[in-house]
This record gives C-alpha cells, structure tokens and sequence, in this order.
C-alpha cells in the first residue's frame, strides 16, 4: 500500500497548474484522491508527477449568477450536499451529492474529480445528464464549454483534451414546481451505483409537462433516458404513465455485466429505479 | 467471462481477410499495441501498454492466428502478462459479406487474473468491451483509406 516514488507539485493558480500539465511528462492531476491515491497505493497507477489542485482557491465555490449555480471543480461532494444555495436552486445535485461513497469520501472527493474520472457507476453523472448541465475545462491559452452529453464519451472516457482540466460545473436553477429525486440501487461495499437515476418532474394541468432523467452505472457511460423523457412528457401524471415510461429505462444501452449485477438484472434494475425516482419526483412536483 | 459481437467493415470480405491479417493493420489496431514481432508463422511477440482511468501497465505477451479458413474465418489468440496481472483472450472471427462491406462477428472468451483482476473486477467488463470496440474502431478507420 505504497505508491512508487513521485513528483509532487500543488501550485496555487490554474495558470500554474496548466503549465506543469503541458510541461512535465506522464503526469495526473489530483483533485480530491479518492480514485487516484488508491489506484497509486495499489501500484495500478504509476504517474511520475502529480499535480495536486487543493491549493487552487480559484476553484473552491458554489455561487449562484442569473438563472444557473455554478460550482467550482474543487467543491466537495459535502460542501455540495450541504450547500443553501443547491438546497434552494438545485436540490438534485445537493441530494445526488449527499449518496456519494461515505462521509470520509464526501469530504475529500470532488465534483471536479469525480468529473474527469468519469467512472460509469459514479452518482454525479446521472445528475449532470438530468440536469443538462455544462462542463467548463480549460487549457493553457483556451477555454470551452461542453453538455454534459457530449462530455461524457464512454467508461472512464471524456472530452477532456490533452492539457485540459475541469475548471467548473454549471447546473440550471430549477424552474417553479419542479420536483427531482435520485434514486440508487447501490452495490452494498462500495457503494456505487449498479442503476442509479436522477429524475426531474413538472406538471401541469395534470399532465406531466417536464420530464429529465439521467441514468448512471447502467451502460459503460451515463446517458440522459430520451425514450423514458419522451414517453413522460405531455402525458396524464399517472402512476401508469411512469410504470409504462420506466420499462425504456436501458432501451438501446448495453447493460454491464459484473459478478455482482449481471447484465438482465442490472437492466431490470434500471426499470426499477427509474420508476421509483418518477414517483418520488412527481410527489414533490407542484 | 464471454465477449461476442459483431462490426462491419467497409471491404469486400476478401480485403477484410486480409486486412485483419496484416501485421502492420493489426499492430496498429489492438489499443496501447507497440508493434508486433513475428515468432514464427502466424505467431508474433506483443508489448502492450494499457491505460485505462487512472491504471497503466505495460504487458508483454504473443499473439497467435489459428484455424485459417480464408475469407469465412480464424481464431485470433491473445496473451499477456505484466506486472498487474495476465490477460488471455481467444475468438473466433468470422466474416460475411453483407450490404455495405463485411460483417465480422467475433465470439470468444477472455480471462483477467492477477491484481488488476481482483481489485478492478468491477471494471473488467466495461474495459474488455470498450478495447473491443477500439480495436475495430482502429480497423474501420484503416480501411477508409
């Protein structure tokens, strides 16, 4: 349980940060550790330089500007669970934060980290995916936004360019009346979502007028469920409707197959779990 | 654990026969692949770098084509062996010329063992099938030009 011998830097600018990231070889950037440090301890991961962002002040923040919430990569999973501002605007991804691993993770990892990582059964993405948020990376000299969709490329695969890291999320504020929940069917050690979804609900004369969904650990890559959010949308509010929409949850995905979830289970799950975040979204819709 | 699938490619199947055994098309196809050295015939010695998420690790193995039946299909071999473990693989391609080029379906097995297999279980699956991807991905693009 001892890493290879490494460089370490932790400098106190993203200008920094992106130099020694296009000018030192075979190095990571570390953000909060809690997929790297293990995999280094384990002697999977071997980077000869780390490039720790801690110190980067710049990219601790979760402010509101007009009409979305924008939280800087280095926002703990905790601080994003607990933060007034997502309980008041986003209680999706406050909630869909306060699910992740355990508490020790919650205080060290980040949505920055868990971004850039993007393992196929991690929390946030469901929620990123459900809220259509946007992904803001920056390299040396550039910068540019990117929909969670398009950021999002396979398992463990991103948009992410070489010498880019993830400066912020930006996530909508919730219109009037919505109502979101995350439901997670989670593998019991560790925690991670073997069919975890995000939902977001509006009605409106009875008939369900909004209708996101985002699905994690599901497929090799988080995925907004199009034929559940087509399926929902301007149809009655109905228990019905949701059971009906639920069973295109994994339509088109191939599921993961692990010793834990085979892939029919894992697919039956995604049904499941999809229905009962419509439900306890819907409740909360007005 | 049991891989199967199937790719097209946009060749006429002898082309594809072929190009799926060209040393040069296959050393530049199979993801993290530094080149292929041949042993004998239709054998050759690998050194693969894989990195996925935050894991990399070189192995060195040998690839082996077996059961030739041009240009229907053969069995492609695959081992190696590094510091995080062992890979072996072994499929049967099979081609047939379908409207636009020619279908590859592959049918196989592969096993993991080692540290990577015990700590990354997790991951083994999503991993094979996304080299699986790549690997005809790499294909696909050497045959457009």
């Amino acid at each position: 349980m001892i890493p290879q011998s490494f460089e370490y830097s932790a400098p106190e600018s993203v200008s920094e940060a992106l130099r020694l990231l296009g000018s030192v070889e075979n190095s990571r950037v570390l953000a909060g550790g809690q997929s790297l440090i293990p995999m280094m301890k384990l002697r999977l991961s071997g980077p000869a330089h780390v490039i720790d962002l801690g110190r980067i002040a710049e990219l601790h923040y979760i402010a509101q500007t007009n009409g979305s919430v924008r939280l800087g990569a280095m926002s703990t999973h905790n601080q994003v669970a607990v933060s007034e501002t997502l309980r008041r605007s986003c209680p999706l991804l406050a909630e869909v934060a306060g699910r992740i691993g355990d508490p020790q993770v919650r205080n060290l990892g980040t949505i920055g980290g868990s971004t850039a990582h993007a393992d196929p059964a991690a929390d946030y993405p469901a929620a990123l995916q459900a809220l259509r948020a946007q992904i803001r990376l920056v390299g040396a000299g550039r910068e540019r936004t990117v929909s969670a969709e398009d950021f999002f490329l396979d398992a463990f695969t991103t948009a992410l360019g070489e010498g880019e890291i993830v400066y912020e999320v930006i996530v909508p504020a919730d219109a009037p009346g919505l109502g979101s929940a995350y439901v997670k069917l989670q593998q019991p050690a560790s925690g991670f979502a073997v069919a975890g979804v995000a939902a977001q609900v509006a009605v409106s004369g009875g008939q369900i007028s909004v209708a996101r969904v985002g699905i994690t650990g599901v497929g090799a890559k988080s995925y907004v469920a199009q034929a559940v959010e087509n399926a929902l949308t301007g149809r009655p509010a109905t228990a019905a409707t949701l059971a009906a929409a639920s069973r295109l949850a994994a339509q088109g995905v191939e599921a993961l197959n692990d010793l834990y979830a085979q892939a029919d289970y894992r697919t039956h799950l995604a049904e499941v779990a999809t229905r009962r975040a419509l439900e306890q979204a819907l409740a909360l819709a007005r | 654990m049991k891989v199967r699938g199937e790719q097209t490619l946009p060749l006429e199947p002898t082309a594809a026969w072929e190009l799926l055994l060209n040393t040069d098309a296959l050393a530049q196809a199979i993801p993290g692949c530094e080149g292929l050295v041949p042993l004998g015939p239709d054998e050759y010695q690998m050194k693969m770098k894989i990195a996925v998420a935050s894991i990399q690790g070189l192995f060195a193995g040998k690839v082996r084509i077996a059961d030739r039946n041009p240009p229907n299909s053969y069995r492609l071999h695959i081992e190696g062996q590094g510091k995080l473990g062992f890979v072996r693989g072994s499929g049967l391609l099979s081609f047939s010329p379908d409207a636009t080029g020619t279908r590859i379906t592959y049918e196989g097995e592969v096993q993991v063992g080692g540290l990577i297999a015990s700590v990354g279980e997790r991951m083994l699956d999503v991993t094979t099938k996304m080299m699986i991807g790549h690997f005809f991905n790499n294909l696909a693009q050497q045959a457009h030009h």
